[in-house]
C-alpha cells in the first residue's frame, strides 16, 4: 500500500492526483483551455504559463481532498512524455522538487500508459491482457497490453492526424470553437450520422494490408471541408453526426479486429475522446455482439488528469519497476512502450 | 540560524548554492541552455549531501528564456513545498550585478532573437525596470555593458539577496507569449456586403488614393467561398478590421489584412493573418503571397515570424512612386 502523488502537465491541463494503491483520494484539474480558445487550439507558451501559475494551489487543494499531509506520500509520479514539451518540463521540475524535499521515490511516467492505468482506480478486476484503443487530441492509437508497466506493444497509430485533433480541425470549420470534442459530440445528439456518407480512412483492401491497425484522419477532414464549401446551408447538426460517425467506426472496427485477431477478450477505451457519448454507445453495441469485455473509464477520468499518473505510478510500485533516476528528461515525443523513465 | 538553497536558470547555465549562515557550503554552476530540466535536480541532490536541513529557498525570477527560467521557480516553489518551509524570489539580473562595483553600469542576458535582457544599475542599485532590446540599441546608451558569458547571475548572491530583499513573486517575463490572447470583445466573423459601408469607410483613412471601392469588395466577395475568404473583425458590434484571402490555381494571396489606428498592437491583425493561413491550408495551396506598401511595413515583422518571405519588389504597384514590397511563404 503506498500513498502515491500524481503530476499532469502535458498540455493544458494542470492536474494533480492523489491515490492510495487502487483507492482515489483526491483529483484536482486547473485547466488553462480558456485562455486557449481565441487560438482554436492550445498555445504551448500559454499553457506553460498557465502550469506555473497553478501547481501550488492544484497540490495543496489535492492534499486537503485527499485529507493527508504532504509529508504522508510515499512517492511521485509525474507525466514525462509525451506532450508539449515546455508544459511537460513545469511538471517534471515541480515533482523533482517535491521528491527531493521528501526524499521519496520519483517515477517519471508515461502519458499514453497513464490514460489505461486509470482504469484500475477503485476497481478491482485485471486489465491485462487487453486491448486498448488510446483516442485523444494528441494521439490515436491500438495497443496491446500484456502488462501495462512492463509490456506494452504497438499494433497500430494515426498516420496523421489524431482523432482530437480532427474533431478540433472540424469544429473549427463549422465555426463552434475549441475545443472540437464536446462541441461536436453535443451538436450530434441532434443530427442525422447517414445523412453524409463520410470517407473511412484506411479501410480499402490495399490499405488494410499495409496499414491494418492504423489509422488516417486527413482525407476525412479534407472532405468535411469541402462538403462544407460546397454545401452553402449545411446543417451542423447532421455534419456534426456524419463526420463523427465516420470517425468512431473506423476506430471500433480496428480495435475490434485487433481482439479478434490476438485472441484477446477485452477492449479498453481510454484517452480524451474516450469521452464521446457516440464513441461509448457504439463501442457497447459491438462489443456485445462481439463478445468482448468493454472498459471505458468514467468520463471524468478520460480527460487528462493527475489521478492516472498517481494509478501508473501505483501499478509500477506494486509491479517492483524501478524508481527513475534524479533528473530525469522530459520527452515531447516519448513512444508508449516505454512506461516508467529509468 | 538559516540554511539557504539558492537556484538560477534564468541564463544558459543552471547554478545551485547551499550558503549556511553567510557559509558558502555548496556552489556549482552547469553550462548547458537546453538541460536546466535533468542539471538542476542533480546538482541540488549533491548540494543536500552536504546537509539535509534547509530553510529557505531562494531562486532567480528572470528575466531570461521562458522555459528553463520555469524549471528552476517551479523546483524552488515544490521544493519548498515539500518541506514545509518558505521560497523568495529575486531579480536574476541583480545577482548578476551584485558582484561588480562600477558606478554605472548595464548587465545584460541572452535573450535569444537577437535580442538582450538587461537592467541598469548605479552605484549597486538597480535604476531600471529590466527591460529587452536589441543588442545594438543597447550599445547606444554608452554605458559599460556586463553580458552573459563571461558574467552570469551568482547563486550566492542569490542567497543573500532572497534572505534580505525579496519582492519577486512573479517569473519576470517581459515578452508576451508568442501568441498572446486577444482582447476581450473582439468577434471574428464572415465579412458580407452588410460591412462595405464601414469598410470603404476604413479604406479611405488607412490608404487613401489606393482604398477600395464597394465595388471592389463586392467583385471578391463573389468568389467566396470557393475562391476567396473574407473575414470580418468586430468590437461592440463595430467594424474594426478584416482580412481577405484569393486563391486560384496553386497559390493563394492575400489582398488586405487591414486593422483600424486605435485597435493595432492588440493581436486582430495576428489572429486575421493566421486565419487566412490555414484557410490557404485547406485550400491545399502551394504557397501564400501578400504585398505590402514600402515603408508602411510596421506588420512586416509579424509576416516574417509567421514565414513569409520577400521575393521581389514591384515599383508604382500602389500608383506613382509608391512601391509594393512582394512576400510569399511555401506551405508545402
Amino acid at each position: 500500500m503506498a500513498l502515491v502523488l500524481g503530476i499532469e502537465t502535458s498540455c493544458d491541463e494542470t492536474a494533480v492526483g492523489i491515490v492510495d494503491d487502487r483507492k482515489l483520494l483526491a483529483n484536482v484539474i486547473s485547466s488553462s483551455v480558456d485562455q486557449h480558445v481565441c487560438f482554436g487550439g492550445v498555445v504551448p507558451e500559454v499553457a506553460s504559463r498557465a502550469h506555473l501559475e497553478a501547481m501550488q494551489q492544484v497540490i495543496k487543494q489535492a492534499l486537503i481532498d485527499a485529507s493527508i499531509s504532504i509529508k504522508d506520500i510515499d512517492a511521485i509520479a509525474v507525466t514525462a512524455g509525451p506532450g508539449l514539451i515546455g508544459a511537460l518540463l513545469v511538471g517534471v521540475s515541480s515533482a523533482s522538487g517535491l521528491a527531493l524535499a521528501l526524499n521519496k521515490p520519483l517515477y517519471g511516467v508515461n502519458h499514453l500508459s497513464a490514460h489505461i492505468a486509470v482504469d484500475q482506480l477503485d476497481n478491482s478486476n485485471q486489465l491485462q491482457p487487453a486491448i486498448a484503443l488510446l483516442v485523444s487530441g494528441g494521439h490515436s492509437s491500438i495497443l496491446q497490453v500484456n502488462n501495462l508497466a512492463t509490456d506494452v506493444i504497438v499494433k497500430g497509430a494515426t498516420i496523421d492526424d489524431a482523432a482530437g485533433e480532427a474533431f478540433d480541425k472540424i469544429a473549427r470549420l463549422m465555426g463552434l470553437g475549441f475545443p472540437g470534442g464536446p462541441l461536436i459530440d453535443k451538436q450530434a445528439l441532434t443530427g442525422n450520422k447517414t445523412e453524409i456518407n463520410f470517407p473511412r480512412g484506411l479501410t480499402s483492401p490495399a490499405d488494410l494490408e499495409k496499414h491494418r491497425y492504423d489509422f488516417s484522419f486527413s482525407g476525412l477532414k479534407t472532405a468535411v471541408a469541402r462538403y462544407l464549401a460546397q454545401t452553402p446551408n449545411y446543417k451542423k447538426a447532421d455534419v456534426a453526426a456524419s463526420f463523427q460517425e465516420a470517425v468512431v467506426d473506423v476506430l471500433i472496427t480496428k480495435s475490434l479486429a485487433a481482439c479478434k485477431e490476438s485472441g484477446i477478450d477485452k477492449l479498453i477505451i481510454a484517452g480524451g475522446v474516450a469521452a464521446n457519448h457516440r464513441l461509448r454507445e457504439l463501442a457497447k453495441q459491438r462489443c456485445e455482439s462481439a463478445k468482448v469485455e468493454l472498459r471505458i473509464p468514467p468520463a471524468n477520468l478520460c480527460t487528462d488528469n493527475g489521478a492516472m499518473v498517481a494509478a501508473l505510478g501505483s501499478l509500477a510500485i506494486n509491479e517492483g519497476v524501478a524508481a527513475s533516476e534524479i533528473g530525469i528528461s522530459a520527452d515531447s515525443a516519448a513512444s508508449v512502450t516505454q512506461v516508467v523513465w529509468k | 540560524m538559516s540554511t539557504v538553497l539558492a537556484i538560477d536558470t534564468s541564463t544558459s547555465q543552471t547554478s545551485v548554492a547551499l550558503v549556511e549562515n553567510g557559509k558558502v557550503l555548496f556552489n556549482k554552476s552547469h553550462l548547458d541552455p537546453l538541460a536546466h530540466g535533468e542539471v538542476l535536480p542533480k546538482l541540488v541532490a549533491q548540494a543536500l549531501k552536504l546537509t539535509s536541513k534547509v530553510d529557505l529557498v531562494a531562486v532567480g525570477m528572470g528575466p531570461g528564456p521562458f522555459t528553463g527560467l520555469r524549471v528552476g521557480i517551479i523546483f524552488a516553489q515544490s521544493y519548498a513545498l515539500g518541506a514545509g518551509i518558505n521560497w523568495a524570489g529575486v531579480c536574476s539580473l541583480d545577482a548578476m550585478a551584485a558582484n561588480i562595483s562600477e558606478e554605472d553600469f548595464i548587465v545584460s542576458t541572452d535573450a535569444r532573437r537577437k535580442e538582450r535582457y538587461w537592467a541598469r544599475y548605479k552605484n549597486g542599485v538597480q535604476i531600471t525596470e529590466p527591460a529587452v532590446s536589441k543588442a545594438s540599441e543597447l550599445e547606444k546608451l554608452g554605458v559599460q555593458i556586463f553580458q552573459e558569458g563571461k558574467y552570469f547571475p551568482d547563486p550566492v548572491a542569490i542567497a543573500n539577496l532572497g534572505l534580505s530583499n525579496s519582492s519577486v513573486t512573479q517569473p519576470i517575463y517581459i515578452r508576451k507569449p508568442d501568441a498572446y490572447p486577444l482582447p476581450d470583445g473582439v468577434k471574428f466573423r464572415a465579412m458580407t456586403a452588410l460591412d462595405l459601408v464601414s469598410a470603404v469607410g476604413i479604406e479611405k483613412v488607412v490608404y487613401g488614393k489606393a482604398a477600395w471601392s464597394s465595388a471592389q469588395f463586392k467583385e471578391e466577395f463573389a468568389k467566396a467561398p470557393k475562391n476567396a475568404n473574407y473575414i470580418a473583425a468586430e468590437v461592440d458590434g463595430e467594424l474594426v478590421a478584416y482580412a481577405g484571402i484569393f486563391f486560384a490555381l496553386d497559390v493563394a494571396d492575400i489582398h488586405t489584412i487591414t486593422v483600424t489606428d486605435n485597435h493595432r498592437r492588440k493581436g486582430i491583425g495576428r489572429e486575421l493573418l493566421k486565419r487566412m493561413i490555414d484557410w490557404a491550408r485547406v485550400k491545399k495551396a502551394d504557397a501564400i503571397m501578400l504585398e505590402m506598401r514600402l515603408g508602411n511595413d510596421q506588420a512586416r515583422p509579424l509576416y516574417e515570424h509567421y514565414g513569409f518571405v520577400e521575393i521581389s519588389k514591384r515599383e508604382n504597384y500602389y500608383g506613382p512612386g509608391l512601391t509594393a514590397v512582394v512576400m510569399r511563404k511555401e506551405l508545402k
